[in-house]
């Protein structure tokens, strides 16, 4: 709906938005969202589901579980339209992890010179290794994979590491932590814990193709 | 610090420094500067990425010594804008006045106490001959890797070979090798120098006679009449192009150079995106297509003294262009096995075995 309204939250605290002109978005979900004419995504108001919406002619009445309520007075009603939108096929993010992971398993050279992959997806009991990989002198190397490298990320490859150093199979292993970008914080830690870090560039990877021929 | 300088000789050096100088003024701006420095009538200029570092002298008027670290891309600017004759530059604690006739500048500074410690490399230096040194580069340099992902591929290996000095390049894709027979240097010498840093001394190689080259563990210096030019040396593994030399190529065709660059040059019109130009190599000679029969199409047939079996082979057209250009003789020689392994470009005469650009096909 657009409409000339304003708007009462009454809750934790009060809120109040003047009279103006509206986007009113009731979800399917129960969700509803009162929107200015501008900003990507934040409403100016909301009220998450699961809720229960009251109308009268000149007023909205939604109400959740806490009994927290959002009250819109309609001043005039300017558009009233429904549509039913279906199942959304999710957000499609190009050069999330699961790319960038099957085209560093295609060129792991790209990491490091030299490297070769063993597995992609090495099981473990605790989750899998992204990519395990050989070095150039025969060591076992443990790479996880970000698009954004934040501590988590070390955290995680760091696990991985104290457990693949318990399978004398591996022999050494050594770790590598590779995302798009590597934050500060996480650079401090990796080198704290002993851990190579890599930036990789996404498009120059996918603009490299494994069937080239080259002389290396 | 004051001093008085002809606007020409201090814009030269300034435009030298203002290319070593980080462009990104991120944690550390006093990369960005350029250190001025006067000494009696010796004005001393340094810059540096903190992986390449120019150390340059100019002869000025020194009214007062002193240092002072500013913005090397804007004292460039600056200096550039002014017309030609005298300048003076003053500097007080924070500031910076470039004065020019009835015009005046009055920028900041960095504090000059950022700016890191420099150093040449401490090697024993060598001298090699400025015009053939610059030539090898010129020939050299353009096969070296711009991915820094793979950082072993964007330094020129420089190398003893047989007692003489040898430099290599190589993207993965093209191979070039320069013998530089004239200069002598100990076999155990192997250093991977920055491509980077290279084409910067190519340029200051340019109208030199002679230039000292200094090799320590960590850098190596290119001293160019008094300009200095450090770089760090890659640590990287360099691959073993050697096996890549060894091959024999029954195929050869000997044409002009010039004509195959001009042809070369249509040719990439519509070669776009780096696709591939057609060598058809037959005893009728050498004859280049480039597009595709169902959209647009090129086509020249070029001279040539050809031996071997009839062969149709592709290359990137840019790589190819590159090799051709960088062989100085009126003719060259494209050697070839068959179109999937590569072909070599050398000189035709006397030179041909002192350089030679291995280049790997594209797929037809």
């Amino acid at each position: 709906m657009i409409a000339r309204c304003s708007v009462k939250y009454a809750g934790r605290l009060e809120s109040r938005l003047d009279e103006a002109t509206r986007l009113i978005m009731v979800k399917a979900d129960g969700c509803v969202a009162i929107h200015a004419d501008g900003g990507a995504y934040k409403p100016l108001n909301w009220m998450n589901a699961p809720n229960v919406l009251t109308e009268t002619e000149r007023e909205w009445v939604v109400t959740n579980p806490k009994g927290e309520t959002l009250t819109i007075t309609l001043h005039e009603v300017l558009l009233d339209t429904s549509h039913e939108l279906g199942e959304d096929p999710g957000l499609s993010k190009d050069g999330v992890e699961a790319h960038l992971q099957e085209l560093l398993a295609a060129l792991p050279d790209a990491i490091e010179d030299g490297l070769t992959l063993i597995r992609r997806e090495h099981p473990t009991a605790i989750g899998p290794v992204d990519l395990l990989c050989r070095d150039r002198e025969g060591r076992t190397v443990a790479i996880e994979v970000k698009r954004r490298g934040e501590i988590d990320g070390v955290e995680q490859l760091a696990r991985y590491l104290e457990y693949l150093s318990k399978d004398s199979s591996l022999g050494e292993v050594r770790g590598i932590f590779v995302a798009q970008v590597i934050k500060p914080q996480a650079k401090t830690l990796a080198t704290t814990r002993g851990l190579a870090c890599v930036e990789v560039d996404y498009d120059t990877l996918r603009g490299r193709k494994p069937d080239e021929l080259t002389l290396f | 610090m004051k001093f008085r300088s002809e606007r020409e000789q201090l814009a030269e050096a300034l435009g030298l420094a203002s290319r070593i100088a980080s462009g990104r003024v991120g944690a550390l701006p006093a990369l960005s500067g350029v250190r001025l420095q006067v000494k009696g009538d010796v004005l001393h200029l340094t810059s540096t990425d903190n992986d390449m570092t120019l150390q340059a002298t100019l002869p000025v008027g020194g009214d007062r010594d002193g240092v002072s670290l500013i913005s090397a891309k804007l004292l460039n600017d600056i200096v550039r804008s002014l017309p030609e004759g005298k300048i003076t530059l003053e500097a007080t604690a924070e500031s910076l006045a470039v004065k020019s006739g009835r015009s005046q500048f009055t920028v900041p500074t960095y504090n000059a106490l950022d700016f890191p410690n420099v150093t040449p490399s401490a090697g024993a230096p060598f001298s090699v001959p400025a015009g053939e040194f610059g030539e090898a580069l010129r020939q050299v340099v353009r096969a070296a890797s711009g991915d820094q992902m793979r950082i072993a591929l964007t330094g020129v290996l420089l190398t003893g070979e047989e007692g003489s000095l040898r430099l290599v390049a190589t993207d993965s894709y093209r191979l070039a090798v320069r013998d530089v027979t004239s200069i002598v240097i100990a076999a155990s010498t192997k250093v991977l120098i920055p491509s980077r840093a290279l084409s910067e001394v190519q340029r200051l190689l340019s109208g030199a006679t002679e230039a000292a080259i200094s090799l320590d563990d960590n850098s190596v210096t290119f001293d160019v009449g008094g300009t200095k030019l450090t770089t760090r040396i890659l640590t990287n593994e360099y691959p073993n192009y050697k096996n890549l030399l060894s091959g024999t190529y029954p195929n050869a065709i000997t044409t002009g150079r010039d004509a195959l660059l001009d042809a070369l040059r249509r040719a990439r019109i519509l070669a776009k995106d780096q696709g591939p130009v057609r060598l058809a190599m037959t005893g009728n000679g050498l004859k280049l297509t480039a597009g595709t029969k169902d959209n647009d199409e090129f086509e020249e047939d070029l001279d040539g003294v050809y031996s071997g079996t009839d062969i149709t082979i592709a290359f990137n057209s840019d790589y190819l262009a590159a090799g051709i250009d960088a062989i100085p003789t009126d003719d060259v020689i494209i050697k070839t096995i068959d179109p999937a392994r590569p072909a070599v470009i050398t000189a035709s005469g006397d030179t041909d075995s002192e350089y030679l650009y291995l280049l790997m096909p594209q797929r037809i």
